[in-house]
């Protein structure tokens, strides 16, 4: 079953009647879904993101009027302070009359603090004199309804024991935050909300595409096995899945196919026994005159059961290898004196054939493996190529060392295997249509197959003419 | 299963499992069907059967009972078959058993009962080969230390190699000599071809080819010359036996 991720029902499986209920619940589950979460998110950091910008703005600004301010006024103040005494009132009216913006504070005080001259009410309290400049709240005579300003001042102490004060207000930093912050406001509501909307418009064609392959796949689970996932291009992620799905969903068609067709090979081969033994009977029970004829009859009918258990009984095993795991009770099993056990047993069958079979070793080889295993693999290899070798003719059993491999070869002048026939002989049942009258279950490659698998080896199957089958066993 | 069921011959051929009348066997079966045909078929041939439908009932039956050979189903109720078979080794108990198992749970240890001496037997089995190796269980070869084997005109040098019959030698090659040695220890008793792969090649499979008959073929065309009484007979469907007693 396919899920749509990061919710915890599987979407859209469920048939809805009413159509708003639907839109309901397709709103909440793009609100809920992994893409729009994800959208969400990166919009979020993305805002944390701009106002600690806007921050370090603020400060860097703040910093560097800060500084602008105290050169200024520590300037202003040196040209003041060097001036005679009695040109110093007309510097400050000066000073203060070219400022516009009215920004600027100036005041000379005498020894009891009383104001001599300037724009400020009075000394400003704690303000230190004789250090750089420094920041202290300020009160204007033309604003005093304003009340205290932020400022940056210095305060000099004069020969004549006065105190010469230089301010200027540093608001400006905090309008020029405001601007700014009002600029990154406006830009960030327009790039938030678009990020939210591309968030729900991919939410939402996931969705999609997510009901489409939901759609797709309730066709295959309800038997349309020709059925397949849509793709456009492969670069999108969502596609290349879907490609490789529908690759898994070839393979189990021919997979699914071949079964059916293993079935049917089955039905085929169980058949033909019944069939005959059923006839046996038949006839023996119709025809027969003595008690001799019936047995005679009873007698076909008991070996075409047999055949058919055979074949059963072959099955069952075919099954119980490919499901085994026994691996556990591998031991280290002598190839040399096996493959010759094998031929010695087969040896009086060959003969009865006129064929030739001869036992090749070069060196004594070990494989790990279940020795009672590896001789029925072995005796179904000798037993299909005598089988398929014409009388007169050659089966050569060999054991040879190749390339870090040990391997065990059987090699026939029968007709061999062609190209063709390499998958289809390992099919249950199958047998090569020249040889659709040669007496044998077809399950003898199967095992064999089944049986080299379970113990991580090779198959090989050289093309004809004359057949050469090789079990190779990789060292481990 | 039963295919073999009223044939004349076979019960000919198990005439001498008749002989030993009141042979006791205890069946360890729960599925009620099986048991009855096993039943049916044993007592037929003059066994006399118990039977017990679950694992611990079994193994008190056998303690109670002492019978001469059991068939014991790998599943069992109450208590698994292997495990009836060690609580009855443990109390020193060597009754021969044969272990009924399906045949994908054939696994170590069912194979190692033949090693013990006991036997296992794969579902589904012809009700034949179940009474001839229950025959074999019941009449192992003693391991004897002879090293001349005689049944009937036969003799086996088991020393020199060497097969005689009356005064006639028979030249064999290795493997027919192992062969015939298998079928003289157990003369007058039927040997299915499953037994022999399994004895006397150590196959523990059937293969396509009827490779038993071959080998007997070859074997009895040896032992059995132009005017002689035959030994070696064939029980068509099941096996063959090596007849010394007239």
């Amino acid at each position: 079953m396919f899920r749509c991720p990061g919710t915890d029902r599987p979407p859209l499986t469920f048939q809805w009647t009413d159509r708003t209920a639907e839109i309901q619940m397709r709103q909440l589950q793009f609100m809920q879904s992994n893409t729009f979460r994800w959208a969400s998110a990166v919009t979020g950091v993305f805002a944390v993101f701009v106002i600690v910008l806007f921050g370090f703005i603020y400060l860097k600004i703040d910093d560097y009027l800060v500084a602008r301010t105290d050169r200024m006024i520590a300037t202003q103040i040196d040209y003041i302070a060097a001036l005679p005494p009695e040109r110093r009132l007309d510097a400050i009216t000066d000073h203060l009359r070219q400022d516009s913006r009215g920004v600027q504070f100036a005041g000379l005080f005498g020894v009891g603090g009383h104001r001599i001259a300037g724009n400020m009410a009075k000394l400003p309290s704690g303000l230190e004199v004789d250090v750089p400049a420094q920041s202290a709240k300020v009160v204007r005579l033309d604003q005093a309804d304003r009340g205290e300003q932020k400022a940056r001042a210095i305060a000099r102490r004069m020969q004549n024991g006065d105190v010469l004060v230089i301010g200027r207000k540093v608001d400006e930093a905090t309008e020029i935050s405001h601007v700014v912050g009002q600029a990154l406001a406006l830009g960030l509501l327009p790039a938030f909300c678009l990020c939210l909307l591309a968030g729900a418009w991919l939410s939402v064609r996931a969705q999609k595409r997510v009901e489409e392959v939901n759609q797709r796949v309730q066709r295959i689970i309800a038997g349309d096995l020709r059925e397949r996932l849509p793709h456009r291009n492969l670069d999108d992620p969502f596609s290349k899945l879907a490609a490789i799905v529908n690759g898994m969903l070839d393979e189990m068609e021919t997979m699914i196919n071949a079964l059916a067709g293993v079935g049917n090979d089955i039905a085929h081969d169980l058949r033909t026994p019944l069939t005959s033994a059923r006839l046996a009977l038949e006839r023996g029970r119709t025809n027969a005159t003595s008690l001799e004829q019936l047995q005679a009859g009873v007698d076909k009918a008991i070996t075409g059961i047999d055949q058919s258990l055979t074949i059963i009984t072959a099955l069952l095993r075919l099954a119980e290898i490919e499901n085994s795991r026994r691996s556990a009770g591998f031991s280290s099993v002598p190839l040399h004196e096996m493959l010759r056990e094998v031929c010695d047993i087969y040896e009086p069958i060959a003969e009865n054939k006129n064929i030739a079979l001869r036992v090749h070793v070069d060196q004594n080889l070990n494989v790990r493996g279940d020795r009672d295993l590896l001789v029925e693999a072995v005796a179904n290899l000798v037993d299909n190529a005598i089988k398929f070798t014409p009388e007169g003719g050659r089966v050569d059993l060999g054991l040879l060392r190749d390339d870090g491999k040990t391997i065990v070869g059987v090699t026939d002048t029968g007709p061999g295997i062609s190209d063709e026939e390499h998958e289809a002989v390992l099919r249950r049942f199958y047998r090569s249509d020249k040889m659709r009258n040669t007496p044998g279950v077809g399950l003898g490659l199967n095992l064999v197959a089944a049986i080299v698998k379970l113990h991580g080896f090779r198959l090989a199957i050289h093309p004809g003419p004359g057949g050469r089958l090789e079990i190779i066993c990789p060292d481990s | 299963m039963a295919f073999a069921k009223s044939d004349s011959r076979i019960a000919g051929v198990l005439a001498a499992i008749e002989n030993r009348l009141m042979t006791k066997v205890l069946l360890i079966e729960d599925d009620s069907e099986t048991a009855e045909e096993i039943t049916a078929e044993l007592t037929e041939r003059g066994f006399e059967v118990e039977w017990s439908a679950n694992g611990i009932e079994g193994l008190d039956k056998a303690h109670a009972l002492r019978p001469d050979a059991m068939i014991v189903d790998r599943l069992l109720p109450g208590m698994d078959g292997l495990t009836v078979i060690e609580a009855l080794r443990n109390d020193h108990m060597r009754t021969p058993v044969l272990v009924l198992s399906a045949l994908g749970a054939v696994d170590d240890r069912v194979r190692g009962l033949r090693m013990g001496g006991d036997d296992y037997l794969t579902k589904p089995f012809a009700v034949v080969e179940l009474i001839a190796r229950i025959d074999a269980l019941l009449r192992r070869p003693a391991e004897s230390r002879e090293t001349t084997l005689r049944a009937g005109p036969l003799e086996l040098d088991l020393i020199g190699r060497t097969a005689r019959r009356g005064d006639r030698v028979i030249d064999l090659l290795p493997r027919e000599f192992r062969l015939l040695e298998y079928m003289m220890r157990r003369s007058d008793q039927l040997l299915t071809r499953a037994m022999l792969l399994e004895e006397v090649w150590n196959y523990k499979f059937v293969p396509a080819t009827n490779l038993v008959d071959v080998h007997m073929g070859r074997l009895r065309h040896k032992v059995d010359g132009p005017g002689e009484t035959p030994l070696i007979h064939n029980v068509r469907g099941v096996g063959f036996i090596l007849r010394v007693t007239s």
